[in-house]
């Protein structure tokens, strides 16, 4: 065996091919097998899955080799100590003063000079901190010019910058302007700039200014920023405060009198982070501490020992919680704020502890006999839920509306697999389905049941079938469609195919229906209820179907309940967007991100197929896969929400919960419904069914 | 004349059924992997509905795969119950009436089953569906009998095609059904409709081969 021969597999490349016998383990001898999964591992890049495939033993195996081999000492994990010191700063700084985040730049890098260090990492930060449709306040100085120039982000949508104070002299490159427009330029982001001096000569004068409309509006956009970027200004001789000419230095001698530290954003604060208040007070306009301090993400970059005591106040303060900063004045602060344990651990390297690896290949869950899940999980749903339905012939495979199917109305017929519930019988009573024929877990009922609900909620008008675009699907209820018509009963179909993550729009018929069903069901319902033709009511679902836009994510995989085990995994640390309803694998694996960026994936999606323009009208639908709480449900609400009100898109309605799942699987899918005129109404008609009332 | 009789062939669809109980788990487990892990448990599932209905009851061999056939179209759904209900009625259908199967009959018997899946699913050879089986099996058998073997060897010409077929599937990419969205990723894996079908063609000609007279 020869690293030469193994070459090829480096860089990820095609797994074809690779079952060759180059893969073979040596002979044992002592800890080899060790040893060898660790060059598989560290030196060859394989998963530990192929090692374990390789190696001819389990994962759990491999898994447990790899720990060993740390613990044996074969395999050494070693930082490089300058980068490992200011990682050690920032995870201190952020634990010391409560900080979001906190990025130190390493000491050793000293090929540029500080300010452009700060600047690069500053745009970092706003890398991974900015969202789309944000609103960020830019305060202004030499530092955060640094950070526009820096910065180039160009994947976001609808984001304002605002200048978070008046303007000064030109004198010099870093004025207010100057500097929130450069980072608006970077970020692509509109730009509010603040229309008046930063300082003006009286205090009627701030007052007069402040009541002008233009400087409200202004005003009323720094109001609304969620996010700030500001340097912080030290009071020393030769710092930018004394050289901008921002401030007379009559009046900055008074501050200095008092007491005060440092400068955030042209406001004076004391070695403790209080307000110092002065004669310049009344005449600033700009932001107050008070607004900025109710900022959500507060972003200071400063960095350079004679900062020190100014950056302390400011973090005493509580006006800073995203800190960028240098390993030498970040560690300063922290000897400054009487740290003392920082050193002993910038020396010596913490043991990593070993996670035990508890494999676990069996999901609990509340079972009788497994192969009678789906018969006893239908004979409770009907009689939960008998107030809205019933079976047809006494068979739980085929259930019928309640007063659901009349003389005149067209019939709808949905149905699928279980797994989903409470899809599909939930949709399922007076004003939205009239049948709902049932197959076996993520299986397609074969056409008898189905051809049964056709019969049954035919009212002589015809029926509509509404299932999910999915090969069974489509074969059994094309036959239950041809069996119904040899019987009499006119059948249209409309095929599902909201999951936009499932296909690209050139095979837009190619895609999979998923949660986004709840509104098209709703829709069809509601037509078929309001007494419309089969043309029209078919023509409207195909309507709701084309403006329903659905992306799904799972975090973990769900189990089947006959073999209780994961139909597939996903990694410890991933996740998997697009996942289908049936756990079909997504479009792309990553890591998984906050709730925030993982809508922001999703919405972005949306929007790039969406043609919602401000003014317009959605309805949204936040759904579990089964095992994901309304909590996070909620914060995944939240974000949503932010994004359609950032592109001035109104909510007409909501739902948030358990309504289209697939099994225990951990994990929510994001639909919105583009909604006009017609189909608002139809969305607002009445309907009584088990998951869904509609008065 | 190497030939089987049809009366006393209706058993093979109970050995059928064993077989296909027995696969269940790994069914499913490689069906896991790029599909959603049921393949085993509804094709199980739909064998053993009809293997009960067939238990001593003495069934011809056309019978016994017309049950099997109308127990999978009815009974199960998904998208298997279809593609295999149509292929064991044309099957059935072909039998029908006939004593003595010999080459030809089975031979037509395999096309007509073909033909029934292809009328219903739009799958083609290298799409990694269970077409990739059938397909090189079928054409493997009547290239044996044409070439003069006997029924006993294109029996088992039929069964190696069938697990070569199976076995091209690792390497193929999924055009069609579920595992179609996972473009590259499905490569290296073993179709589950490929590999049930291999077991379902290995188990109706070693039946048949060994009831030859």
């Amino acid at each position: 065996m020869t690293p030469k021969a193994l070459s090829p597999r480096k860089g990820g490349a095609s797994r074809i091919g690779t079952t060759e016998s180059l893969d073979v383990m040596p002979l044992r001898y002592g800890d080899d097998p060790y040893v060898w999964a660790c060059w598989l591992y560290y030196e060859d890049g394989m998963t530990q899955g192929e090692i374990a495939d390789a190696m001819g033993v389990s994962r759990a195996t491999v898994n447990s080799y790899l720990a060993d081999a740390r613990e044996m000492g074969i395999v050494n994990i070693s930082l490089e100590p300058a980068r490992l010191a200011s990682l050690t700063i920032a995870q201190e700084l952020k634990r010391h003063f409560g900080l979001a985040d906190c990025l130190v730049v390493p000491s050793d890098d000293n090929a540029r000079p500080l300010i452009d260090r700060l600047g690069v990492a500053g745009a970092h930060a706003l890398q991974k901190l900015l969202k789309s449709g944000d609103t960020l306040a830019v305060a202004w100085g030499r530092t955060i010019l640094s950070v526009g120039e820096h910065t180039n982000i160009g994947s976001l949508q609808d984001v304002t910058v605002v200048q978070a104070t008046g303007g000064t002299t030109a004198s010099f490159a870093y004025t207010p302007e100057l500097t929130a427009s450069a980072v608006a330029q970077a970020i692509s982001a509109r730009c509010v700039n603040i229309t008046a001096p930063a300082v003006v000569a009286s205090p009627e004068m701030q007052r007069m200014l402040l009541e002008e409309p233009l400087l409200k509006e202004q005003f009323a956009t720094l109001a609304r920023a969620n996010r700030i970027v500001f340097g912080i200004s030290s009071l020393r001789p030769n710092s930018t405060i004394h050289t901008s000419g921002f401030f007379e230095s009559v009046s900055l001698q008074q501050y200095l009198a008092k007491g005060a530290a440092g400068v955030v954003a042209g406001r004076f604060i004391d070695e403790r982070g209080r307000p110092v208040t002065g004669p310049l007070d009344d005449r600033t306009i700009g932001i107050s501490l008070e607004m900025l301090r109710g900022i959500g993400t507060r972003i200071a970059v400063a960095g350079g020992f004679d900062k020190v005591p100014a950056l302390l106040a400011a973090l005493r303060g509580g006006y800073a919680n995203v800190l960028i900063t240098d390993a030498a004045t970040g560690a300063g602060i922290l000897r400054a704020d009487g740290v003392t344990s920082l050193d002993s651990r910038l020396s010596q390297r913490q043991k990593p502890i070993a996670a035990p690896s508890s494999y676990r290949t069996h999901v609990k869950k509340f079972l009788n006999n497994p192969n009678d899940v789906v018969e006893e999980m239908l004979d409770g749903a009907v009689k939960a839920h008998r107030k809205y339905l019933e079976p047809i012939k006494g068979s739980h495979r085929a259930l019928v509306a309640r007063n659901g199917p009349r003389p005149g109305k067209v019939g709808l017929v949905i149905g699928g697999g279980t797994g989903h519930e409470p899809g599909f019988l939930g949709y399922v009573g007076k004003g939205l389905a009239d049948a709902v024929a049932i197959g076996n877990i993520f299986s397609s009922p074969p056409p008898d049941p189905i051809v049964q609900c056709a019969v049954a909620a035919s009212g002589g008008e015809g029926v509509l079938f509404v299932y999910g675009n999915y090969a069974g699907d489509v074969m059994n209820f094309e036959m239950a469609a041809e069996i119904a018509e040899e019987q009499g009963i006119p059948i249209r179909t409309v095929l599902t195919t909201d999951d936009i993550a499932s296909s690209p729009l050139e095979d837009k018929e190619g895609r999979r229906g998923v949660a986004g069903n709840f509104f098209i069901f709703k829709v069809a319902g509601a037509a078929c209820d309001q007494g419309l033709t089969l043309d029209a009511c078919e023509a409207v679902t195909r309507k709701a179907n084309a403006r329903t836009y659905t992306v799904g994510v799972a975090l973990e995989p769900c189990s089947m309940p006959q073999t209780r085990r994961h139909n597939f995994e996903i990694g410890p640390e991933d996740m998997e967007i697009g996942m289908g309803i049936h756990g079909e694998p997504g479009v792309s694996r990553e890591r998984i991100r906050t709730a925030d960026e993982v809508v922001d994936t999703i919405m972005d999606n949306i929007f790039k197929e969406m043609k919602a323009g401000p003014g317009d009208r959605v309805a949204v639908l936040v759904n579990s896969f089964g095992a994901t709480p309304m909590m996070e449900l909620y914060i995944l609400f939240r974000r949503v929400e932010q994004r359609l009100a950032a592109k001035n898109i109104a909510i007409e309605a909501n739902w948030v919960g358990h309504y289209c799942t697939s099994l225990d699987m951990a994990g929510a899918s994001i639909s919105i419904l583009h909604l006009d005129q017609q189909l608002t109404e139809l969305l607002h008609h009445p309907c009584e069914t088990a998951v869904l009332n509609i008065n | 004349m190497q030939t089987f009789s049809n009366a006393a062939a209706g058993t093979i669809v109970l050995s059928l059924a064993d077989r296909i109980i027995e696969n269940r788990a790994y069914l499913s487990e490689i069906d896991g992997k790029i599909g959603d892990g049921d393949h085993g448990v509804n094709m199980a599932k739909g064998f053993g509905m009809a293997a009960e209905r067939l238990k001593g009851k003495d069934a011809s061999l056309a019978v016994a795969l017309d049950t099997l056939g109308t127990v999978l179209m009815t009974e199960i759904g998904g998208s298997m119950g279809p593609l295999y209900g149509v292929m064991f009625m044309e099957f059935a259908e072909k039998l029908q009436g006939v004593e003595s199967v010999d080459a030809k009959t089975y031979s037509s018997m395999l096309h007509a089953g073909l033909a029934g899946i292809q009328s219903i699913g739009s799958a083609k050879v290298g799409d990694k569906t269970l077409i990739d089986t059938l397909v090189p099996a079928v054409e493997a058998f009547d290239a044996a009998t044409a070439a003069g073997k006997s029924f006993s060897e294109a029996l088992d010409a039929l069964v190696a095609a069938a697990e070569a077929g199976r076995d091209s599937t690792l390497n193929l990419v999924a055009k069609i059904g579920r595992a179609s969205r996972l473009g590259e990723r499905s490569l290296g894996v073993l179709d589950a409709g490929a590999t049930s079908c291999a077991i379902i063609l290995k188990e109706l000609s070693l039946g048949a081969r060994e009831r030859l007279q």
